[in-house]
């Protein structure tokens, strides 16, 4: 750490203004925060003195992210093996899912955060952290057969039009990682069909089993298969063809335990996510109109990417409701939106992601009026107790 | 019944006026700047499109389209009056707004106090025209159908602007690029509305 310190403090004066690369500024203090603590330290006046900043923050999601990046990775390689009837170790899969997951990581990270580098430089002003859970979130919800390049379009797309015409981190209304989806759902809806999401391209001396389709379990349901799902075990664990985070109930649990925990993720907006789930589904099984809305409810909770929709996505501090009563209200909304658009809408196999986005547009609404009825419940307040003292 | 809602749910998200067809996009940029005007006049679209339609729908389909007057003879059968549409309507809308406002301010003053301003508004809003002229291309089977489609759209159109007024009140203090201030960022949250109403495309009850 000695040696990193000094080589530090050597090429740092380079970077400060009037120095050498002045223009650099802030892209050196970006890398620059990420190995030390920045040196600021709050004088007088009665602060909470704590490591947690932005970028700590950011890096616990990151850690909430391991558990299903690992099993997505696992995931990858299984569903090809599967494919080409092959029974692999976990050890292989693990390889082959490794060589076809890493590229997406890097092209997402690559794309993203030059273009968060290049406002960064341009205006002036601090690299924001927030593309590093972006980044890995976009990967998470895309399947491994994506196109690296639709990657990194939508990626781009997303952190400008989505996050730094806003103002960057902290300022934006919709969740980048969801817009980047949508940029590909719309502009590609081919790719994000559900129809094949493991690794088609069959690799020398292997040849697909006869018979294989590779469909999502969301699109088996809405064709009416309701009888070739997974088995709940496999549902639960994550052997399934799907997105590449999506898959594994087990590994989001992990992950949002760890979030709910250190208190970065709000525990009311996944709770009320999973309510609203609940009920909208328990709603369709008494209606029982078709085979779809008779599936029961934990499986429902277990297909697509509810889970990791209700973790991850709908937990976005900036773009979810702020206010207490806002989050249930929010949560419970993604929860019913995603059933219905699951069950009434043939157009998208999954509903989670874009019932959150639509949520995102309407928290600020929702804020809004929770804050309204709280002002007017004090005043009533106010005036009741006026009241009485003139008594 | 179901095919009452079915036009409802499509007219409030898939065909929404603002975010699908971009109709009414004057008074939905100017009054957007907060939730409170927005409601208001969020109403009052409601009000009159849930009012105007159902009207020119029966003027379009018993005075109006090609062989509407045959219930006065069938001398009359051959006459098209389709012509006069834009006009009549026109008349229609701007006649209503007047009498709903002075009914308004007759009987429910605070409504008025609340709506007043925004009525005369509305009589030259496009999404209210917009409303009568696809009624009458897509061919509603009956009045019923006509008044769901219209109060599904004034719904649909009341949801756009409080949904983007709230989101304004909420960017008022975010670092946009100067550039883009102002009506710049407002075509841009209007565009990622309408992403997040394309959640409901292709929705069937």
């Amino acid at each position: 750490m000695k040696v990193i310190k000094n080589i530090r403090d050597k090429i740092r004066p380079h970077f400060a203004p009037g120095g050498k690369y002045e223009k650099l500024h802030r892209v050196w203090e970006a890398f620059d925060t990420f190995l030390f603590v920045p040196e600021k330290t709050t004088t007088g006046g009665s602060h909470i003195r704590d490591a947690v900043d932005l970028k700590r923050t950011m890096v616990y999601v990151i850690i909430a992210l391991i558990p299903p990046l690992l099993v997505g990775i696992w995931n990858t390689g299984q569903q090809y093996y599967q494919a080409v009837g092959i029974d692999p170790t976990i050890q292989e899969a693990f390889v082959f899912g490794f060589m076809r997951v890493l590229p997406i990581i890097i092209v997402s990270y690559a794309a993203g955060l030059a273009t968060e580098f290049l406002f960064a430089v341009i205006h002036n002003k601090e690299v924001n952290e927030g593309f590093l859970v972006s980044g890995m979130l976009v990967v998470l919800i895309l399947p491994a057969t994506m196109p690296l390049w639709m990657v990194a379009a939508a990626n781009i797309f997303a952190v400008i039009i989505g996050k730094e015409i806003f103002g960057g981190t902290g300022m934006n209304v919709v969740n980048p990682a969801l817009l980047s989806r949508a940029f590909i759902l719309f502009g590609y809806p081919a790719y994000l069909s559900g129809e094949v999401y493991t690794y088609t391209k069959v690799q020398e001396g292997h040849q697909l089993v006869d018979g294989y389709s590779g469909v999502t379990p969301l699109s088996l349901v809405a064709e009416g298969q309701t009888e070739a799902l997974p088995s709940d075990f496999n549902m639960f664990i994550g052997n399934m063809p799907g997105v590449i985070g999506e898959t594994s109930f087990a590994a989001i649990m992990l992950g949002g335990l760890f979030l709910a925990i250190t208190g970065v993720g709000s525990l009311r907006i996944m709770l009320s996510v999973f309510a609203g789930g609940i009920f909208m589904a328990g709603l369709f099984n008494i209606l029982a109109l078709n085979e779809y809305m008779m599936i029961p409810i934990h499986q429902h909770l277990l297909l697509g990417a509810f889970a990791f929709g209700a973790v991850y996505m709908a937990t976005d501090p900036v773009t979810a409701a702020q206010t207490g009563k806002g989050k249930y209200i929010y949560g419970f909304m993604i929860g019913v939106i995603t059933i219905i658009i699951r069950v009434v809408n043939p157009g998208f196999p999954g509903g989670v992601m874009i019932a959150i986005l639509f949520m995102n547009v309407f928290a600020p609404l929702i804020d809004h009026y929770v804050v309204e009825a709280n002002i007017k419940r004090r005043l009533k307040r106010l005036k009741h107790n006026q009241a009485i003292l003139k008594k | 019944m179901e095919e009452l809602v079915n036009i409802f749910v499509r007219s409030v998200f898939i065909d929404n006026l603002v975010l699908a067809y971009y109709l009414g996009m004057c008074s939905y940029l100017a009054v957007s700047k907060t939730v409170k005007t927005s409601v208001g006049l969020g109403l009052a679209v409601i009000f009159v499109l849930g009012i105007t339609v159902p009207i020119n729908y029966l003027i379009d389909n018993f005075l109006l389209s090609k062989g509407a007057l045959s219930w006065l003879g069938p001398r009359f059968a051959e006459i098209n009056l389709s012509f006069l549409t834009f006009i009549v309507f026109i008349a229609v809308i701007a006649s209503m707004v007047q009498l709903v406002e002075m009914v308004i301010e007759k009987f429910s003053p605070t409504l008025y106090n609340s709506l007043g301003i925004f009525l005369p508004l509305i009589a030259v809003n496009c999404a209210i025209l917009g409303g009568s002229l696809f009624m009458q291309e897509r061919n509603f089977a009956n009045i019923a159908e006509a008044f769901s489609f219209s109060l599904g759209s004034g719904v649909g159109w009341f949801l756009a602007i409080v949904g983007i007024a709230a989101i304004r009140e909420k960017i008022r203090y975010s670092n946009v690029p100067a550039p883009l201030r102002g009506l710049g960022i407002t075509f841009i949250i209007t565009g990622l509305m309408g992403i997040a109403f394309m959640a409901f495309m292709s929705i069937e009850l």
